[in-house]
């Protein structure tokens, strides 16, 4: 097993990490229901009869959300271009192994960095070990392009959004984007991003499936007991369940508008027109294959649709505390920058 | 009409019945009480549901009387009266919360501790005091932090209890606060924390909780109770009926108190048909609070407008 060995090379990155990222909580041993695509796998059920989804889960491979224009009309990899990505994918891992100080971390973007898996932020999204490489080509499945179907105002929000994150102007605590004043990056991409990589756990009681997202420490409290939509609109919207064989088809309205706030991605931002249904299938052990249907007028010319594949860690694998609002140094900090700033421009103006 | 000897014996023997009904009826704890909690899948007392305290212990764990607002200031004495000090009887809410009215009031409470004594050091009594002196600069709540435990159990929030097997979810409405209580063997923490490190265990009807890993950030109430990252909480969810939970929590901290101490509260099951617990992100409500002295930063001219 190829991946064993690396595994064993990356854990003391994983281990270094979880000191500065509450978020590796990762290990590489097999769970304990077996390994995926095991011909004796059944659906695990709850006590009660449900599919059991339980466990910490993570979104571990490497495909790209919307296609790359170079894989335009095409769904699907070669088996050389998988070979080719992996070995690329191994690369980046070692070199997030080998660059954790020194002049070469903290690059804003992969061009100016001159070590490649080791630009900025990247340490917040260490996997510990390679990502896995598949033959998808975009998550995006629909519309059949792998492209997000923006109507033309949003497209001209997501390059205002692009081009101030990280940059600024500070005026004022409400620049920074929702991620960065501790509120949440929206539900839309909850169970596959995150800075920490996206550790997802969910417990289920009877009549309940509950998913902690470690980021934000998003909740998500989901009644599967046929019960209808309530009429409070928040952040992460009003989230009903049901069974569907042995889907968890979760069906999400009543999101409030803060569109007024800077998103990091205008794509995971809710307007109150947002309708989200997500289907969660168990396929084997430790892979659930996550469909999202993301509709909303208000930013999409027409609903598309996600098909991510979710891993399932090692039994062990718990999820941290993440207080990040109780620790927003970088909020002031920001702020005094801005102002910093602000009175240079004062300065060379007279 | 006279009452005979004998009648007289029968209304005594009822009313010494009645009194002995009496004395025995108030459910006082999961130990008195030989209810049966009704049970999951797996066995175990079913602790399912939104619960909430009813009392005032979120001001303050210890006994108290209504006072007019949290931060006070002392009453201007009044001079000019010969012969009288006409100040006013109690002390005046603080100018930062006097717009509140009798909505910023304090409500009087029994408290929730056992023999009412919180056994502080002498220096950790002259720091409690203190806090509560300070409490709009210091209260972490009031910041939206995470509140810790047992804090988060006794705020005037719902919060409801998901049990699985392995893991027992407390997911709190306060600040969206949760908790995994772990039924199987975990590792302490990396790092301390605020809400601690959950390990559960099954004690007969009771769920046992022991917590530890905190860091010295929460507090106990909106007085000043305070503890070190020494704190160790072990706390004891008992159903006392369909509708009760019996709480229990022994506090311990070594650097701040001179022995454990307990409270005590039943905890009211939230009836209302499909009770949720919703969001109450308030990150959002403190930025103004926290970071709006800061101002904002004019675009045209640089100036920073506060």
């Amino acid at each position: 097993m190829r991946y064993r060995y690396l595994f064993l090379v990356s854990l003391a990155a994983a281990t270094t990490l979880a000191a500065l990222a509450s978020g590796c909580g990762a290990a590489g041993k097999p769970t304990a229901e077996g390994t995926p695509g095991s011909s004796s796998w059944t659906q695990p059920r709850t006590a009660w009869g449900d599919p059991d989804l339980q466990g910490v889960w993570r979104y571990e491979s490497a495909i790209a959300f919307e296609r790359p224009a170079d894989l335009k009309g095409r769904d699907l990899l070669t088996d050389e271009e998988v070979a080719q990505k992996e070995k690329q994918e191994q690369e980046q891992q070692a070199n997030r192994l080998s660059g954790l100080e020194g002049a070469a971390v903290g690059r804003r973007s992969i061009a100016e960095s001159p070590i490649r898996g080791n630009e900025y932020n990247s340490f917040w999204q260490d996997h510990g070990r390679p990502r896995r490489i598949v033959k998808q080509t975009s998550l995006i499945v629909d519309p059949p392009d792998g492209l997000l179907p923006y109507t033309p105002d949003a497209r001209k929000a997501e390059a205002r959004s692009a081009a101030r994150y990280g940059v600024g102007p500070y005026e004022s605590y409400l620049d920074p984007d929702t991620g960065e004043r501790c509120l949440t990056d929206g539900v839309t991409a909850l169970m596959w991003q995150g800075p920490n990589g996206g550790h997802n756990m969910i417990v289920q009681s009877p009549g309940y499936v509950t998913i902690l997202h470690e980021e934000y420490r998003d909740r998500r409290i989901i009644p599967v007991d046929g019960r209808p939509h309530g009429n409070i609109r928040q952040w992460l919207g009003d989230a009903v369940g049901r069974w569907e064989a042995d889907s968890l088809v979760v069906d999400t309205t009543n999101f409030l508008d803060r569109t007024n706030y800077e998103w990091a991605s205008i794509w995971t931002r809710p307007t109150e027109t947002l309708h989200l249904v997500e289907r969660f299938t168990r396929v084997s052990a430790d892979t659930i294959e996550y469909k999202i249907t993301v509709e909303d007028p208000a930013t999409f010319s027409r609903p598309w649709t996600a098909s991510i594949p979710i891993t399932r860690l090692a039994d062990d694998t718990r999820i941290y505390e993440y207080a990040c609002h109780e620790g927003n140094q970088a909020m002031p900090n920001l702020l005094s920058g801005g102002r910093a700033d602000a009175a240079k421009r004062r300065a060379s103006s007279k | 009409m006279r009452m005979g000897l004998g009648s007289a014996a029968v209304v005594i023997a009822a009313a010494a019945v009645a009194a002995l009904l009496w004395l025995r009826s108030p459910p006082v704890s999961g130990q008195t009480d030989p209810y049966q909690a009704p049970r999951t899948a797996d066995g175990r007392p079913d602790l399912n549901g939104v619960w909430q305290a009813v009392n005032t212990a979120h001001y303050d764990l210890q006994a108290h009387p209504a006072r007019p607002a949290l931060a006070l200031v002392p009453a201007p004495p009044r001079t000019d009266v010969p012969g009288l000090n006409r100040a006013t009887p109690v002390e005046l809410p603080a100018q930062a919360v006097r717009a509140l009215g009798a909505a910023g009031g304090v409500p009087a409470g029994e408290g929730v501790v056992e023999g009412n004594d919180i056994p502080y050091q002498p220096w950790a009594a002259a720091q409690k005091k203190e806090n509560g002196e300070h409490w709009l600069e210091r209260d972490p709540e009031i910041k939206c932090f995470m509140p810790g435990v047992p804090r988060a159990t006794y705020m005037p929030y719902p919060f409801q209890i998901l049990q699985g097997v392995d893991k027992i979810l407390i997911a709190y409405e306060f600040a969206g606060t949760s908790r995994t209580i772990h039924m199987n063997t975990v590792d302490n923490n990396p790092t301390a924390t605020w809400m601690g490190l959950s390990r559960g265990s099954w004690d007969g009807e009771t769920l046992v909780v022991d917590v530890t890993d905190f860091n010295d950030q929460t507090w106990f109430d909106r007085a000043g109770n305070f503890h070190s990252d020494a704190l160790h909480v072990v706390e004891r969810y008992t159903r006392v009926s369909p509708y009760h939970l019996m709480y229990e929590a022994t506090i311990d901290d070594p650097k701040v108190f001179t022995r454990p101490w307990k409270i005590q509260m039943p905890l009211y099951r939230r009836s209302e048909p499909g009770k949720q617990i919703l969001e109450y992100k308030c990150t959002e409500f403190v930025e103004q609070l926290m970071y709006g002295h800061q101002g904002v930063v004019d675009p045209a001219t640089g100036q920073v407008n506060r």
